[in-house]
């Protein structure tokens, strides 16, 4: 949260109560400026080069200034320390990871060194021959930095620290594990976290079968059950390690699947409606492999999970691909950036012409059809990618979201991240670049996401939990390389780096700031040595590692208005017997399947790509009279009791031109055109007055 | 109420023929289109409202081909149960029910679906109402009522084109008809589109109902066969209302307007044109430079004076002028040129040493182009059907671009900003000059008012300002909407021009203003509400010499109109709650003004490159190429300034940039964004009656209601400590009633009823019939049929 967003965080301002003390790291990693000011490396990190009294021009709602300070170039980030103001006795930096004024190295797309008549791109092979008066960092993350050294008595030290600061990204970038290698953030939970001490619920991490059994709990998907077929990987590298799966499906007949999909990933249930319908997903089907009549059935019996009717969504038919989501956002970039040469008055013309909006449009309206196949009636619904680790992540997330309030809370949000995207092997260390070791895989299509969550905000800014803030700091998280959660392609490689962590994995948000335990209990081995052993990286859950209080508090939406029964009371008795009778009694072909793409259904005979494997349209033709097939029909049609939630509980976005808008407090960040959203402070003013109010009263 | 009764004179001017035309039949019909089996069946068979509807209809004899609604109610059925019901019929007083026509179907298209409603469609002096069952039958009386025009009324005024439907083909009605068409389309003002269905309408009731809308939305009228003054005749005299708006109609609203901005040092309100000698442009009471003689203003007969609009606090002045004639001889203009000197001599006395003159004619779009425009960017919302939109829909942003109407909005309110510069950043006086002085000076005159001045923020402020600037500043209401229908070549949206760009305003700024933006919204319906005389005369002198009633005793039966600004009458106080910003940032304390100030001194110490970079084409994101950088590194505004020797547009940019760059005052100055992404569509207006764009329990409304129910606690709440500090007796709380199950509510409110509890059209009707295999399809024949081919 640099620049832009100070419009929502005005931590500067704040003198941070003792609780927020931030802890002096050992002083062996830190070096004194001058002032005598520590910069708080964190372990592994040393100052390279620092250069004191640079002016950092700030761009806010409350006008343009610059703040006096110290820029340190580490191995690790560019990191700007304001100085404090005098008086100001209480530490600046509250937080050690990361802050408004920071960028980790591999976020740094551009580096601009200007003097009075020069202005120069810095890469490695390029010498800087003059004094530079600034420095204009253009971020990945839409940020646009800039430091100033003329006029206040930097000027001397301009030049080494902006060379060492060319040089440390250049060694940053392609060097692939450096960063989990240096062990950079050994042990920094450790001495970071606080008790367990939650007033919101634990986000889960779906690395344990707990995890799994809890959320299937929620969902009430009685005919299901977590299966550890892939505990140790051997089923697919790519898959998480547990699976939930159709209960009567033995996980002997679940091996029988795997070999037929590709990269082994096999259908496996996302989200159960409380209506009765199930959500899966899973990668196309695995065209050379000569299946046996029993694997056919095995695969079947996964797809129709027991339902007489199964709808294949095929994600990849409306949506956009990864290389053109990388193209529109690339387009977008350079369109926002502060320097764009677009003329005004052909904005709009150049905002379509850079498709990331039709891009967004396509992935709404697709999950909002989706959203509402699901709802209508008892079905099953694949969502079939070819790999299956791309659109369907999205899709399949998007979709909950629309139709499970609970995702829209900020720990179901986070759990639903970890389920759909961390652990389901989304391949965030290709897509996101960060250690820009290839450009061609490269592909925003998280990003694309989060987009399409802001939009749904924007169009229901009551229901969720969380604010644009929150999704601005998740968009910046996603280039920060400080944690596990976007450092890996799946799981398996997540846990191949992190092998000796604990079982750990329940994450309880942290409630302000504590005094690290001294070093000595960590090496004696205290309790928390005992349970987070050995070095691993955080998630970026740990928002306190990042974000003082008072900007954990803008994630909290005051606008929210929580459903009125909530998840819990969800009806369960509508949902679809999904006993083994039915799946017994439902020979091979039994099931009406059909295929879902561009906003149409149609039914299939020929599903898999198999000889032999074909569901005979005969065989559903006739176990399905023309009376219940209209009455299909008409359930499909009758209104709002086709339906079992309640329409607030189900979203439906609209997708239509006037209303899927520009992000522009994320993207706009780098112009000056930054905006306060609409009523985005004042309401929370007046939910503070609120508060404030009820104390005074409160006897 | 604020005073209009609603005197019930059902069919005051047609008897009923028949009893049974006291009441009309509705039929509420099948929910969704399912329906395979009703549609179906008389789709299959010769379909029977061609018997009712061939002669009208012209069509040839044979089966409907292809018709373009569905009916899904027989009416055969209508006539075996009809249910008898009473539709009250609310008529204004000196309304005129002038012709009416029995069971029109009007056509509700969404979701792709085609549902309808029976009812009776009525045409009265005043408006084309549709009476049916359709709205009653919901239960939830819409929140947000306007009493004057019901969900399915439509002024006359407020018509903008009719089109009648032959044989599929839709063509443009107007003058005599020869045929008369099997459905009628009315394109709204206000953006509306209503589809009724004449099929099984009475053939003569057909002829009748057509030719009668047609003739009286269409033709041409006389000012005196206004509504407005059938509707003066008849309505009871009410008192005056207090209304805290300056009309701007007496001397004292002129004076107390100088006085308040401390004007009165060096202009001076004029009696002159009390009777009209001056000029009938001209308003009663008008400010001019003390220095000028009545004699000379006399002499020029109004034109070519310079006539002040406002002063800045530094004592700058914003004026007005219409040009003078040049035809006239060079003596005389040689004369004026002379005359003019001498006053602005007397206007620029220092430090105020310039007069910087604008003549808008030449610096902004004319209107025609504005009425171009427009009528292309209006056609964006005017939806036919839901297929319309969604081919739309895919070039939205270039579509929007090409038609220009954000342009325009832009360059107003960039003018207004160069304005604003002068006066406040060079304290120099600026002349507007304008043919009329009455169009483009208004808006700009007004937006810079609105810019600089809160005051003018506020509800009362806002209207005066339109009062003052608009109304008596000679606005040709009348030809600009085109209410008489008598030259469509003078038509032009110019006060809707203004309104958008202050909802542009209003939507950066909402802590800033009183009034929300559904405010704005109910003000540009009002423009055709013939029952105001606000908006329908083009000058103070022409409703003057037309208050009088015909000849007889003239002195007693002066009419009494009612204004626009007397909200009570269209809506009820807690409709009137949706008016008011519950957010409007109210006083500003002091101190913390100047505290938020000083915090950031803005120190303007760019790093500008002497030397002169040559322009280079756009470039790779991430191409080295050096004097592309400069441009970056000092951002777009500043490479502007680079680029361009033209000084005006250098202290312009460095003005803008500046005001940006240091924190906002609600109270002071406003400078609205005008870059490409600052300039947005007015959502509300244009986009509240298509229902592709209706988000359920979605939009601002929900933040809104969020804001409402926690100002409603904070209030109780603060009562509550009041009470326990000073004992007094406590009163009865008055809940806030609007918003109260915002459930129900979708972001269409408070204009559209939420009548979809239904879910999007997921899958397009025709899609389905792939469901169906062909044989399925023969088995059952005699029930179900294409959907695709009826739609």
């Amino acid at each position: 949260m640099l620049s832009g967003s100070k419009t929502s965080f005005k931590i500067q301002q704040h003198a941070p109560g003792p609780a927020l003390r931030g802890p002096k790291s050992s002083d062996m990693n830190s070096k004194r400026n001058r002032n005598g000011q520590a910069f708080p490396c964190i372990p592994g990190e040393h100052v390279l080069e620092e250069a004191a009294r640079v002016r950092k021009i700030v761009r806010s709602r409350d006008g343009e200034g610059s703040i006096l300070g110290t820029l340190y170039c580490t191995n690790l980030r560019v990191a700007f320390v304001p100085e404090p103001a005098p008086g100001d006795t209480a530490p600046r930096r509250s937080t050690c990871l990361h802050c408004e004024h920071d960028v980790a190295l591999p976020c740094i797309g551009r580096l601009v060194a200007v003097n009075s008549c020069k202005a120069k791109v810095l890469t490695a092979s390029s010498t800087l021959k003059f004094n530079p008066e600034e420095l204009v960092l253009y971020c990945r993350d839409f940020r646009v930095l800039r430091f100033r050294f003329r006029d206040s008595g930097s000027e001397p030290r301009a030049f080494q620290v902006t060379l060492a600061i060319v040089q440390a990204q250049e060694s940053s970038s392609g060097s692939a594990g450096m960063w989990y290698d240096s062990g950079a953030i050994r042990n920094l939970e450790n001495a970071w976290l606080s008790t367990e001490e939650s007033s919101s619920p634990p986000t889960l991490l779906f690395e344990r079968p707990c995890d799994w059994e809890k959320e299937l709990r929620r969902l009430g998907a009685a005919g299901w059950r977590v299966s550890p077929v892939n505990e140790r990987f051997d089923m697919a590298t790519s898959l998480p390690k547990y699976l939930w799966v159709p209960s009567r499906l033995l996980d002997n007949e679940l091996k029988r699947a795997f070999g037929h999909f590709n990269a082994r990933r096999i259908p496996r249930l996302c989200w159960h409606h409380p209506g009765g319908s199930d959500l899966l997903r899973a990668a196309g089907f695995h065209a050379d492999s000569d299946p046996e009549k029993e694997d056919v059935r095995s695969v079947e019996a996964l797809m129709l999970a027991g339902h007489a009717q199964c709808v294949i969504v095929e994600t990849a038919a409306d949506l956009p691909s990864p290389a053109e989501i990388q193209l529109s956002y690339l387009k977008l970039r350079a369109l926002c950036l502060p320097d764009s040469s677009v003329a005004d008055e052909k904005w709009l013309s150049a905002l379509e012409g850079t498709r990331w909006l039709e891009h967004v449009r396509a992935c709404v309206r697709k999950a909002c059809e989706v959203a509402a196949l699901l709802a209508e009636r008892s079905r099953s619904i694949i969502l079939q990618e070819s790999d299956d680790r791309d659109l369907n992540c999205l899709l399949a997330s998007l979709v909950q979201v629309l139709s499970d309030p609970h995702a829209r809370t900020q720990s179901g949000f986070q759990s639903l991240l970890q389920k759909e995207w961390v652990v389901a092997g989304h391949p965030f260390l290709q897509r996101l670049n960060l250690l820009r070791d290839n450009d061609r895989e490269e592909s925003p299509v998280f990003l694309l996401f989060l987009d399409c969550v802001w939009q749904l905000l924007q169009q229901f800014p009551a229901s969720f939990e969380f604010t644009e803030t929150y999704l601005v700091a998740l968009h910046d998280s996603s280039y920060i390389p400080f944690f596990s959660t976007f450092l890996f392609n799946c799981q398996w490689e997540r846990d191949r780096r992190n092998q000796h962590r604990a079982s750990n994995q329940i994450y309880a948000p942290v409630n302000g700031w504590r005094e690290p335990p001294p070093l000595e209990i960590l090496q004696k081995g205290g309790r928390l040595v005992k349970e987070r052993g050995g070095p691993y990286l955080p998630t970026i859950w740990d928002w306190a590692l990042r974000y003082t209080p008072q900007q954990r508090a803008q994630f909290r939406n005051p606008a929210y208005a929580r459903g009125s029964g909530g998840s819990t009371t969800v009806p369960n008795g509508k949902s679809a017997p999904l006993g083994g009778d039915k799946l017994e009694a439902a020979p091979s072909g039994n099931g009406a399947m059909y295929l879902f793409a561009k906003g149409a259904l149609s039914p299939q005979t020929h599903l898999f790509p198999w000889k032999n494997g074909s569901l005979s349209k005969k065989g559903w033709r006739r176990a399905q009279s023309s009376e219940s097939l209209s009455e299909q029909d008409r359930s499909l049609r009758r209104k709002p009791s086709g339906c079992p939630l309640q329409p607030e509980e189900l979203l439906l976005p609209t997708s239509v031109g006037p209303l899927i808008r520009l992000w522009r407090r994320c993207y706009l960040r780098g112009s000056q055109e930054v905006q306060r959203g609409l009523f985005a402070s004042t309401l929370g003013e007046l939910a503070e007055e609120l508060a404030r109010l009820r104390e005074r009263l409160g006897d | 109420m604020g005073g209009v009764n609603y005197v019930s004179r059902r069919r005051a001017a047609l008897q009923p023929e028949e009893p049974d035309e006291e009441s009309w039949e509705e039929l509420v019909l099948p929910p969704c289109p399912l329906a395979g089996s009703a549609a179906g069946s008389w789709g299959g068979r010769e379909a029977p409202g061609a018997m009712l509807g061939k002669g009208a209809g012209g069509s040839s004899g044979a089966k409907p081909a292809k018709p373009s609604f569905v009916s899904y109610v027989i009416p055969e059925e209508i006539q075996k149960e009809p249910i008898e019901k009473e539709v009250n019929l609310h008529l204004l007083p000196g309304e005129l029910l002038l012709c009416e026509a029995n069971t029109v179907l009007k056509c509700v298209q969404e979701d792709g679906s085609n549902r309808g409603a029976y009812g009776k469609l009525i045409c009265t002096n005043f408006k084309i109402a549709f009476l049916g069952d359709e709205s009653a039958s919901d239960d939830n009386e819409p929140e947000f009522k306007n009493m004057i025009i019901g969900e399915n009324d439509i002024t006359l005024h407020c018509i903008d084109h009719i089109y009648g439907v032959y044989d599929e083909k839709k063509k443009s009605l107007s003058g005599q008809l020869k045929k008369y068409p099997e459905k009628l389309i009315i394109y709204c003002k206000d953006l509306r589109v209503f589809h009724f269905c004449l099929r099984y309408t009475k053939e003569e009731e057909v002829k009748r109902i057509v030719s009668g809308i047609v003739h009286h939305s269409q033709t041409p009228k006389l000012l005196k066969r206004l509504f407005l003054f059938s509707y003066a005749t008849a309505a009871p005299t009410n008192s005056d209302i207090q209304n805290q708006t300056m009309m701007f109609d007496a001397i004292k609203d002129w004076r107390e307007e100088l006085e308040r901005t401390k004007g009165n040092m060096k202009y001076k309100v004029l009696s002159a044109n009390e009777a009209y000698q001056v000029s009938e442009k001209l308003p009663m009471y008008f400010v001019v430079p003390m220095s000028l003689s009545e004699e000379s203003i006399l002499q020029y007969q109004g034109r070519g004076i310079p006539i002040w609009c406002w002063s800045c606090h530094n004592g700058a002045s914003l004026l007005k002028m219409s040009v003078f004639p040049k035809e006239q001889e060079d003596n005389t203009s040689q004369m004026h040129k002379i005359f003019l000197d001498g006053v602005y001599k007397t206007i620029n006395k220092p430090p105020y040493e310039v007069l910087k003159t604008d003549d808008l004619s030449s610096s902004l779009p004319s209107l025609q182009d504005i009425q171009a425009a427009y009528t292309r960017f209006k056609q964006l919302f005017l939806i036919d059907n839901s297929t319309d939109f969604w081919d739309t829909d895919v070039k939205w942003f270039s579509l929007l671009e090409s038609t220009n109407w954000l342009e325009i909005v832009r360059r107003c309110l960039k003018k207004a900003i160069e304005v604003v510069e002068y006066l406040e950043g060079q304290n120099t006086n600026v002349l507007l000059v304008e043919e009329n002085a009455s169009d483009l000076c208004c808006v700009i005159s007004s937006l810079v008012q609105v810019m600089m001045d809160s005051h003018y923020r506020t509800k009362f402020g806002f209207q005066s300002l339109i009062q003052k600037e608009w109304v008596m500043g000679g606005h040709c209401f009348l030809d600009r909407c085109n209410h008489l229908r008598q030259n469509d070549k003078e038509e032009a949206p110019v006060f809707l021009l203004f309104l958008d760009c202050v909802w542009q305003l209003v939507q950066q700024y909402p802590p800033a203003f009183e009034f929300t933006e559904t405010y704005l919204t109910v003000l540009s319906d009002s423009l055709y509400i013939p029952i105001f005389s606000t908006f329908f005369f083009n000058s103070q002198h022409q409703k003057d010499t037309n208050m009088s009633g015909e000849g007889h005793n003239a002195q007693s039966s002066r009419f009494r109109f009612l204004t626009v600004w007397d909200w009570s009458v269209q809506f009820e106080p807690k409709a009137l709650v949706l008016l008011n910003n519950p957010l409007y940032v109210e006083k500003p304390k002091l101190e913390k003004s100047q505290r938020k100030t000083t915090r950031f001194k803005h120190q303007r110490q760019l790093s500008l490159p002497l030397t002169q970079t040559k322009s280079s084409p756009k470039r790779g994101f991430f191409r080295e190429e050096t004097d592309h950088f400069i441009k970056n590194i000092l951002g777009k505004r500043i490479s502007k300034l680079i680029n361009s020797s033209d000084e005006l547009h250098n202290n312009f940019t460095e003005f803008y940039d500046s005001w940006h760059c240091k924190p906002v005052d609600f109270h002071g100055l406003l400078l609205p964004h005008i870059e490409g992404p600052g300039i947005k569509v007015w959502a509300q207006r244009y986009l509240r009656w298509i229902p592709e764009a209706q988000l359920l329990g979605g939009g601002t409304v929900a933040t809104a209601t969020k804001i409402l129910d926690m100002i409603e606690e904070v209030q109780s709440l603060q009562k509550k400590m009041d009470e326990k500090h000073s004992l007094t007796v406590p009163q009865g709380r008055e809940a806030l009633p609007m918003l109260r199950n915002s459930a129900r509510l979708s972001s269409l409110f408070p204009f559209a009823l939420l009548q979809r509890h239904s879910l999007k059209p997921v899958l397009p009707t025709s899609t389905w019939k792939d469901l169906e295999d062909e044989d399925d399809l023969a088995k059952r024949d005699d029930e179900f049929v294409d959907l695709s081919e009826v739609i």
